[in-house]
């Protein structure tokens, strides 16, 4: 069964997360100084999610379209997302696998790994909020 | 059984004198007018230049041979753009890893377009690339086989990374007369590039199979027997034909589960300072194995045993024993053994930082068996210096 019933509950716990990963003192700091700015593109369900450091002051976070290009894109099945958040993917065999795609400059997709892993602990209870 | 992929899908030729059949093969896959992508150094030598000879006789043929040691993006481009007006649609890389890794991208741009910086990242070519045929001249970097490019962007001081399941080679030619003009040094320098692949794929995260061990266990073996023999004695064809074909299978183990810590260290100071790829890992890799020992002592303990260097039962104490045996293979190869031999600059904590920075993000440091802190990699340079 999947994680998500549709795309509107995808995009509330991504909303939910993202907005807890901004509120987080330690990860947004460092989110901010890496000026990063990443769109995630889901598939079934289908959702896309931008979050924008780039002006090194406020991190913003777009859910659809926007109109300009992000310095890295990633690409996976919403299930799989569900599962990085519970801390559950062996994100080795993911790449090897082939079952997450990344567009751009790699180390600054790899860098952003260990600054979004304290959201782990809070993702089952926002998870929690749709079932 | 831990879940694994294993994915292997270059043909791989071997034989002395079959460099030959690569017009042939590109033939076979409909390719009509091949690049030849090489080095200004290669071409010099009496046996490339009745190969490119023999090959402009079989079929239509453009030769670019403007790689420079440590592929860089303005080869990669040039390269691109000159294959692109040559309306040439099949790839024939002749050389080391600079020379297959820039004929890889090469190959993106003639089948997607654009430029280099578009197609980095991992997994995001959509389809097969033009066909392609590896034919390395070194022993080696495996890239005659591996799904993997990393090309110099000079201007940043970083390596570039290129991934996806299509950048692996149609085929690979492995010809041993092509290694036999290879220097000493580069000889044990790039021998030594194959065996970290081996010593880290053994030890990788999450990853690994009995497919990639048992290659890895037995290129290791090969190694570490005709390395010094390929070293001392150029001409040895048996000693050439085992270095080669051992460094190709450490280049399939390594394809399906990744390197770790020694690749992520040398690929930052790479970048950085140009040192050699093989060099630096031999410098490095003492050093990476000693940070991983207390997770993987076992799989180093049982290297030690399948190379007869011990039959000792103690796990620590055998993979001790693999570590200062590989410390002695790398003073008798004459290779360096700390960081001032390659040249590098007195490491200042500014360029410290910048270090750590490339390595611990690069992608070679997520399959490592053990996590590495900043200090951890610090100490590991300061150690190596
Ligand atoms: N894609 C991969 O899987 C992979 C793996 C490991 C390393 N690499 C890359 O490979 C590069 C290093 O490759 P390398 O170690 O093969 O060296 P290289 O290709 O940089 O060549 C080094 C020198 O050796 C010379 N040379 C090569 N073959 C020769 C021969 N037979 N006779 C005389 N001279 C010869 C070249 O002209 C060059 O001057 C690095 O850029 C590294 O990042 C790629
Ligand atoms: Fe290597």
């Amino acid at each position: 069964m999947s994680a998500f019933k549709n795309t509107e509950e995808l995009n509330r716990v991504l909303l939910m997360l993202w907005d807890a990963i901004r509120e987080d003192e330690q990860m947004s700091s460092q989110l901010l100084q890496s000026k990063i700015s990443i769109s995630f593109y889901y598939k079934e369900p289908e959702s896309k999610l931008t979050v924008d450091c780039t002006d090194g002051n406020e991190m913003k976070i777009y859910v659809g379209e926007i109109n300009f290009k992000p310095v890295v894109e990633m690409y996976m099945k919403s299930d799989l997302a569900h599962d990085f958040w519970l801390g559950k993917v062996n994100i080795p065999l993911a790449l090897i696998s082939g079952k997450i795609v990344s567009k751009g400059p790699v180390n600054k997709a790899l860098a952003l790994l260990p600054v979004i892993k304290p959201a782990f602990n809070f993702y089952p209870e926002i998870y929690k909020t749709i079932s | 059984m831990d879940p694994f992929v294993f994915h292997a899908p270059t043909k791989i030729n071997f034989g002395q004198g079959i460099a030959i059949s690569a017009i042939e093969l590109l033939k076979e896959l409909g390719s009509q007018r091949a690049v030849l992508i090489t080095d200004k150094q290669l071409v010099k030598t009496d046996l490339v230049k009745s190969l490119i000879k023999e090959w402009q006789s079989q079929g239509s043929l453009f030769v670019f041979s403007d790689v420079l040691p440590d592929a860089n993006l303005t080869a990669v481009n040039d390269a691109a753009r000159l294959a692109k007006q040559e309306k040439c649609d099949g790839v024939i890389a002749l050389g080391g890893g600079s020379v297959m890794d820039t004929a890889k991208v090469v190959n993106i741009i003639l089948a997607f377009g654009g430029n280099a910086l578009e197609h980095q990242g991992m997994n995001n070519i959509a389809s097969r690339l033009l066909p392609s045929v590896a034919i390395p001249t070194t022993a080696g970097t495996g890239a005659e086989v591996s799904p993997v490019a990393m090309i110099k962007d000079d201007k940043e001081g970083k390596k570039l990374f290129f991934g996806s399941e299509f950048l692996a080679m149609s085929h690979a030619i492995l010809d041993p007369e092509l290694i036999v003009s290879l220097p000493a040094r580069l000889t044990a320098a790039t021998g030594l590039d194959a065996i970290t692949h081996c010593l880290e794929a053994l030890v990788v995260e999450g990853t690994s199979s009995p497919f990639t061990n048992a290659l890895a266990m037995d290129a290791l073996r090969m190694l570490f027997n005709f390395l010094p023999e390929a070293k001392n004695n150029c001409q040895n064809m048996e000693a050439r034909s085992q270095t080669l074909v051992a460094s190709t299978m450490a280049g399939m183990a390594f394809s399906s589960c990744g390197v770790g810590i020694v690749h992520a260290l040398s690929h930052a100071l790479g970048g950085q300072f140009s040192t050699h790829h093989g060099m630096t890992n031999a410098v490095l890799l003492p050093h990476g194995m000693r940070f991983n020992l207390s997770f993987a002592a076992q799989r180093y303990a049982q290297v030690a045993r399948y190379l007869k260097l011990t039959e000792n039962t103690d796990d620590e104490i055998a993979a001790n024993i693999l570590i200062e045996s590989l410390e002695k293979l790398i003073k008798t190869l004459g290779l360096p053994s700390n960081l001032r031999g390659l040249d590098v600059p007195e490491l200042k904590s500014e360029k410290l930082a910048q270090l750590v920075a490339l390595a611990s993000s690069d992608p070679a440091m997520i399959f490592n068996t053990r996590q590495a802190t900043p200090d951890d990699i610090v100490e590991i340079y300061r150690n190596a210096y």
